[in-house]
């Protein structure tokens, strides 16, 4: 069975390396995009299986990258799981509001990260 | 005289060529160093970062059983940058290979550096590296001469967590004309429960400025158990402690302490009763209303504005006790109560009906606007009558409003 293929958005370079060891680590396949821009041409692109993505970004930020893959019809089912520096209330709740299936804050948890990317592809399994 | 001027000129050009040359050498060097570097962190930082995924317990191995000393640079920058981005067992991973390297007896070494940028970085580096050995070196930093140092050092053990080291952050408030009250202030609120026990142990040998500021670090922390020994602070001899005890109070939100509250009402101390007033309205029970209603007619301009805030954060039922304050005697509480229900849309609901309602709700709502002709503030009824999109509601207002105006101008 091919590798879930998950997509990185984040413009912290150092970040999306410890991302991406990690889940290469895990046996995910991984997209990397800098800007929010990037992350939606790579998603239409590569239509990968799960998003993680940042709030804060150039071009196009996490929350506008939500509302544009809930708005199309081929991406609107793939989870996201936004990672972002953002840790208050409002912040969290709005990124939920805006169509995100999970939330984690950073400084994060590796393992903690990784069990939740395992279930957020579980489910989406499941539900297809 | 030709030739002086012609080896004055060949020496200059020779100085400007000689100083180009070496600006030029330089910038290829830096550059060459930066290329160098970056080189190395592309093939060294996979290494580190498999170690902090896997299960090894020393990083050595995978470098070959020791790190060039041409890499040390390299390496403690790989190493600080992800240890600042994750937390749990691969902080603790990275946090271990940071001392295994050596890199945490080498910043307590420049932790006594005679230059204090050097002592400030390294100050700051252990922090961000969670040395936690280092505490008991960061403490001494905290008595450091340049104030750089100190607060590196007091964040740094911030980070690092750990009794010695709140003991010492709070004891560093007592002294705000060398410290920062407000940065150390956010640098215990960070460290989250730990430090309230501290800061309650040692509350009474605190000066009056630590004192307020343990006290805001509650109200921002909001530690439920800390609700008692709270309220014994409601009876300290100091009114700004009872008055920041009223506000941590009011931040943590129980209700069981609506009824101490609403005693501090009655403060001899304006500061005091102003925050009661300000914590009611957080906690919006109902028995704070009536008190509320009261402290509307206060003294102190604080206490008046306080607590109509208070009732207009209690929602429908704050807005009921704002339109009872509507009739009082008290030209202030009246025109203060105009205030927040304009605030709440009130005013605004109930002249709606004055077009939209049924027969008893017009009623009600023409009674309504007449008590706040009375009152004399009818800047919104104004704002209202003058807005065209609603034809309706305008007529009925400007037949209420003309008759207000006289009724007010005779009342001057």
């Amino acid at each position: 069975m091919a590798a879930a293929r998950i997509l990185i958005a984040d413009d912290d370079p150092i970040t999306t390396r410890f991302v991406s060891s990690l889940l290469e680590g895990e046996g995910y396949e991984v997209l990397v995009a800098e800007d929010g821009e990037h992350a939606m041409q790579l998603a239409l692109q590569h239509l990968p299986d799960l998003i993680v993505s940042d709030l804060v970004m150039p071009y196009r930020d996490g929350y506008e990258v939500l509302r544009a893959l809930r708005n199309n019809e081929r991406l609107t089912a793939i989870p996201v799981l936004i990672l972002s520096m953002k840790d208050r209330e409002e912040d969290i709740v709005r990124g939920l509001e805006e169509g995100a299936d999970d939330y984690v804050v950073k400084p994060f948890n590796a393992r903690e990260l990784v069990v939740r990317i395992r279930k957020l592809l579980r489910r989406t399994k499941t539900r297809l | 005289m030709q030739r002086i001027l012609a080896m004055a000129i060949l020496s200059l050009s020779a100085v400007f060529f000689g100083l180009t040359t070496l600006i030029v050498f330089g910038k290829v060097w830096r550059e060459e160093v930066q290329r160098h570097r970056r080189k190395r962190r592309r093939e060294l930082e996979p290494k580190l970062l498999a170690y902090a995924h896997g299960d090894a317990a020393s990083l050595l191995p995978a470098l070959g059983g020791e790190l060039r000393r041409g890499d040390r640079a390299v390496m403690e920058q790989i190493l600080l940058d992800h240890a600042q981005r994750v937390r749990g067992s691969e902080y603790a991973k990275l946090s271990r290979a940071l001392d295994e390297l050596g890199y945490v007896d080498a910043l307590i070494r420049q932790l006594k550096s005679r230059r204090w940028w050097r002592r400030a970085e390294a100050a700051e580096k252990l922090g961000l590296g969670g040395a936690k050995r280092a505490c008991e070196h960061l403490i001494p930093a905290m008595s450091d001469e340049m104030a750089e140092v100190r607060m590196r050092a007091a964040k740094a053990l911030g980070t690092l967590g750990g009794t010695s080291s709140i003991r010492e952050l709070v004891h560093a408030l007592n002294e705000p004309n060398r410290w920062s009250t407000i940065r150390l202030a956010d640098i215990l609120t960070g460290m989250g429960r730990s430090v309230v026990d501290e800061l309650t142990s040692y509350f009474d040998s605190l000066t009056l400025a630590g004192k307020l500021a343990a006290l805001d670090i509650l109200g921002r922390i909001r530690p439920l158990h800390t609700v008692p020994w709270l309220e014994q602070r409601l009876d300290d001899a100091e009114p700004d402690v009872r008055a920041r005890a009223c506000h941590a109070l009011g931040c943590i939100g129980d209700p069981r302490t609506a009824p101490l509250l609403v005693r501090a009402l009655d403060d001899e101390a304006w500061p005091v009763r102003a925050m009661a007033a300000k914590a009611l309205g957080k906690i919006a029970r109902a028995e704070a209303i009536d008190p509320l209603c009261s402290a509307m007619r206060d003294a102190e301009w604080w206490v008046r504005s306080n607590a109509a805030h208070a009732l207009r954060a209690m929602g429908p039922r704050g807005a009921e006790a704002l339109e009872d304050v509507l009739d009082s005697e008290d030209r202030f509480a009246s025109h203060q109560a105009v205030l927040m229900l304009e605030e709440m849309g009130v005013i605004d609901q109930r002249a709606q009906h004055l077009v939209g309602g049924d027969g008893g709700g017009r009623a009600e709502a023409e009674m309504f606007i007449k008590r706040l002709i009375a009152v004399g503030q009818i800047g919104r009824l104004r704002a209202l009558a003058a807005d065209p999109a609603n034809a309706e509601l305008r007529a009925v207002l400007l037949q209420l409003l003309p008759a207000a105006e006289l009724q007010t101008e005779a009342g001057r």
